[in-house]
């Protein structure tokens, strides 16, 4: 060790989240009498400058060379005192927190116990920082290009503010076609702007970018690297139609004699077996779905390929798979709608006239099955129309959250019904949450158009009618909760005003970026406000829906600040990578290469000269693995040595 | 006019407190409970929101001495679709438990709703079982005519 060490320990009160529970002088002045400890103080916050300064300000005139704050969690702010050090010249690993908050003071009570409790976790903190050693920070260059996963509006926004800076990225969409849920609507709320006018301009700056490669049909197989540096390996699906070749004239579809439900129209219209999800679909290319076309089935057919003047149509195509190499992802997956077929008593799926929120959408769109009229099946006009909210949502059964956009979507379904038709309209609502910019103004302007709110939430939707009115209804059971009372409304059309939900494959994808998932399913952003994009992986951020449920100004909003973290990363150019690597003694390793089977970022390679294991320190995260499983004790983790831990426990113990 | 400040503000503690009512303080009065509500259906001031909305405020008295408390058939329909969790027929059994114990009714009318619940669960199960008995047979039963039939058996038991 270079000089004897003399650490510095600072003690938070954190405004009184610490010091209500915890005796603050008894605990500094203990600390002041460990060994080694030149100076122990005590601040209100020793997060804020003044307290960072009384840091830097001892580090520079009493020659600290450790530093322990005694505080929070090093989650909330190992960062920032680590930066307080370096700023005052020490190595960022000469430092060691203390967490006397989350572990300490918040979990009793009890202050006399607290207070042993602090004094133990500052001992263990000063005995290990005794023995820490700086460490090396290497640096590595940024690979410019961006992956960008999910083709709706959060991926198109985000892919254009990157690419817009002349930054390269690829934008991997699952589907035939980039739009995502947002080009299903029919109208946007509150501005009603038609959905698809304002999105297909975007739609085709994506297609014809020149720094944007779009990857349609195609999905992310398998990720690796770390940040700056990630490798991704991208299923291209076959279409069976040449890219290339195909001109969109569309004739493929006019000509083939299969159908299916069309995934575009939400299930009530019907495509072809080769199709073109819809007319402004990008790229404009068809595919052929091999469950329904009769030629993958029994070999006859090719009505399509008959046609094709292009000669575009090819049976043979296979599954491409494409190897890339980017610096950063963004990852976009969007959500799916709540199937509410498990609410048996809302009658979907047994009603014909019981239809979902994103259902509606495209009948009411003049692209849609009815050409935008709004009728009921079998085509008759309806006199009367109820919405039922919160279908899905703020329900224990389902999901506890609220979606946040149903609210809204349903005052917007009211104004294009009374646009449309004569029909009574009914808001069957527990609360209106109405929370964004103009978005009470819309509830106004609704409420004035005549529409009905009822608050409650529906018990039942039934056939059964107890009286001539009822007749050939769908009646509604609810209790109006401002009333006292229960009625019951007899309606034609029923619409479920649907929840939000995490991708049903959100768990496989969180694996595959190496990102978590909060409770309610959907990915776990590294802090909920003051780090909404980020993931605990770095270079990996999130956004829009797959985030959570969110309207469409605070996805485009969140997408941007994804775009935004990227370029940053991109114009540094560089990034710093963890100085806590493992190391192999090679006096001691034996060369049984148990550590390299086990290491899961490939980082170890054997020397086959000296017949030792090598550990690369780029791709090395610390994680410790070889540590723990090398039966020479040959490998030593750098900042978690038996030294230093040792230490740290008899500082608890003692 | 109700003033506040006169109702008991711990109530609501006190019910979630007892076995049954863990979930009160839950509800977001969406009224799921009172219009799915069998007995709401026959007895419109019966309302399990409203109850739940009244123990919430702090309005012992009135919740406690009330005769709604006991009309509750415990169909558990409300407990089974309720959004929030809030368990309002295991509510309602801490109402009760706290009810008696607390002197608001006499013992013995506790053990004459005892009976009464023993007593038409048997004739419930009779009329159900005799309709059951003869489901595959075109019928036209008159419900007051059958539970007239199943009392006759019942009459003697009780």
């Amino acid at each position: 060790m270079e000089d004897k060490p003399r650490i510095g320990v600072y003690v938070c009160h954190c405004g009184t989240n610490i010091s209500a529970t915890v005796d603050i002088d008894t605990v500094t002045s203990y600390a002041r009498s460990l060994d080694s400890v030149v100076v122990a103080k005590d601040y209100r916050f020793m997060c804020s400058d003044p307290g960072q300064d009384l840091i830097k300000q001892d580090i520079r005139e009493l020659g600290l060379n450790r530093v322990v704050v005694a505080s929070c969690s090093p989650l909330m702010h190992e960062a920032t005192f680590r930066r307080v050090c370096e700023e005052a010249g020490l190595n960022r690993y000469l430092f060691q927190m203390a967490n006397i908050r989350e572990h300490c003071s918040w979990v009793t009570e009890n202050g006399k116990e607290a207070t042993e409790k602090a004094k133990a976790l500052i001992n263990a903190a000063v005995r290990r920082v005794f023995y820490q050693e700086a460490l090396e920070i290497p640096e590595i260059p940024v690979n410019p290009n961006t992956l960008i996963v999910g083709g709706g509006i959060a991926g198109i926004q985000a892919a254009l503010e990157i690419a817009n800076s002349g930054n390269k990225v690829y934008l991997v969409e699952r589907e035939p076609s980039i739009g995502g849920h947002m080009i299903q609507l029919d109208k946007t709320f509150p501005t009603l702007d038609c959905s698809a006018c304002i999105m297909t301009p975007k739609m085709s700056d994506v297609g014809s970018h020149p720094d944007i490669e779009l990857m349609s049909y195609s999905e992310v197989e398998e990720v690796s690297g770390y940040v700056g540096n990630f490798k991704v390996r991208v299923r291209k699906k076959a279409r069976y139609v040449d890219e290339k070749k195909c001109t969109s004239c569309g004739v493929c579809q006019e000509k083939c004699p299969w159908k299916a439900p069309s995934e575009f129209d939400a299930g009530i219209g019907e495509r072809k077996a080769i199709y073109i999800p819809f007319p402004q679909a990008v790229p404009n290319i068809p595919v052929i779905d091999t469950e329904t076309c009769v030629y993958f089935k029994t070999g006859k057919c090719r009505a399509c390929e008959k046609f094709c003047e292009a000669k575009a149509i090819d049976f043979e195509q296979k599954d491409q798979y494409i190897e890339l190499e980017v610096g950063n992802i963004i990852v976009a997956t969007g959500y799916d709608v709540f199937d509410p077929s498990p609410i048996i008593q809302y009658g979907y799926g047994r009603y014909d006239n019981v239809i979902t929120g994103i259902e509606f959408e495209r009948m009411c769109n003049a692209t849609g099955p009815t050409g935008g009229n709004i009728v009921l099946k079998g085509g008759s006009a309806p006199e009367s129309i109820a919405i039922i909210h919160c279908v899905g949502s703020r329900d224990e059964h389902y999901h506890a959250y609220c979606s946040r956009v149903c609210c809204m979507y349903a005052l917007k379904f009211a104004h294009l019904i009374k646009e449309k038709t004569d029909a009574e309209v009914y808001q069957m609502y527990i609360d209106m949450r109405c929370f964004g910019k103009a978005y009470e103004e819309f509830y106004q302007r609704i409420a004035e158009e005549g529409v009905k709110f009822v608050r409650g939430k529906v018990s039942e939707v039934t056939d059964q009618a107890i009286n001539e009115e009822e007749k050939g209804k769908l009646i509604l059971v609810v209790e109006d909760t401002l009333l006292g009372s229960v009625i019951r409304v007899p309606v034609d059309i029923v619409i479920l005003a649907t929840a939000i939900e995490a991708r049903s494959d959100a768990e496989q994808v969180a694996r595959l970026f190496s990102i978590s998932r909060s409770a309610d399913g959907f990915f776990l952003e590294r802090h909920p406000k003051l780090d909404p994009v980020a993931t605990m992986t770095d270079g990996i951020q999130v956004v829009g829906c797959c985030q959570g449920p969110k309207d469409i100004p605070d996805t485009v909003a969140q997408a941007s600040a994804g775009a935004a973290r990227v370029l940053a990363m991109i114009s540094k150019g560089k990034v710093e990578l963890e100085g806590i690597t493992a190391v192999v003694d090679e006096e001691q390793c034996s060369g049984c290469k148990t550590c390299i089977s086990l290491c899961p970022f490939n980082a170890i390679s054997f020397d086959e000269e000296k017949k030792v294991s090598r550990i690369n320190e780029a791709l090395c995260k610390g994680c410790g693995t070889c540590v723990a499983a090398c039966p020479s004790e040959a490998i030593t983790q750098r900042h978690f040595t038996t030294e230093q831990i040792m230490a740290e426990l008899e500082g608890v113990l003692v | 006019m109700i003033t506040l400040n006169n109702l008991d503000t711990k109530f609501k503690y006190e019910v979630a407190e007892e076995p049954g009512g863990e979930n009160i303080k839950l509800c977001f009065a969406c009224g799921l409970c009172t219009a799915g509500c069998p007995v709401s259906e026959i007895d419109p001031e019966y309302n399990p929101r409203r109850i739940i909305h009244m123990v919430l405020l702090g309005m012992r008295e009135e919740v406690l001495s009330s005769n709604l408390i006991w009309l509750c058939s415990l169909c558990y329909t409300c407990q089974a679709h309720c959004p929030q969790n809030v368990n309002f027929a295991d509510v309602m059994k801490a109402l009760r438990n706290m009810a008696v114990r607390e002197g608001y009714v006499h013992p013995s009318f506790a053990n004459r709703i005892k009976d009464i619940d023993t007593f038409s669960q048997r004739l419930r199960h009779q009329m159900v079982s005799s309709v059951v008995d003869r489901k595959s047979e075109e019928m036209e039963l008159e419900p007051a005519k059958l539970a007239e039939e199943a009392l006759k058996g019942l009459k003697t038991k009780v």
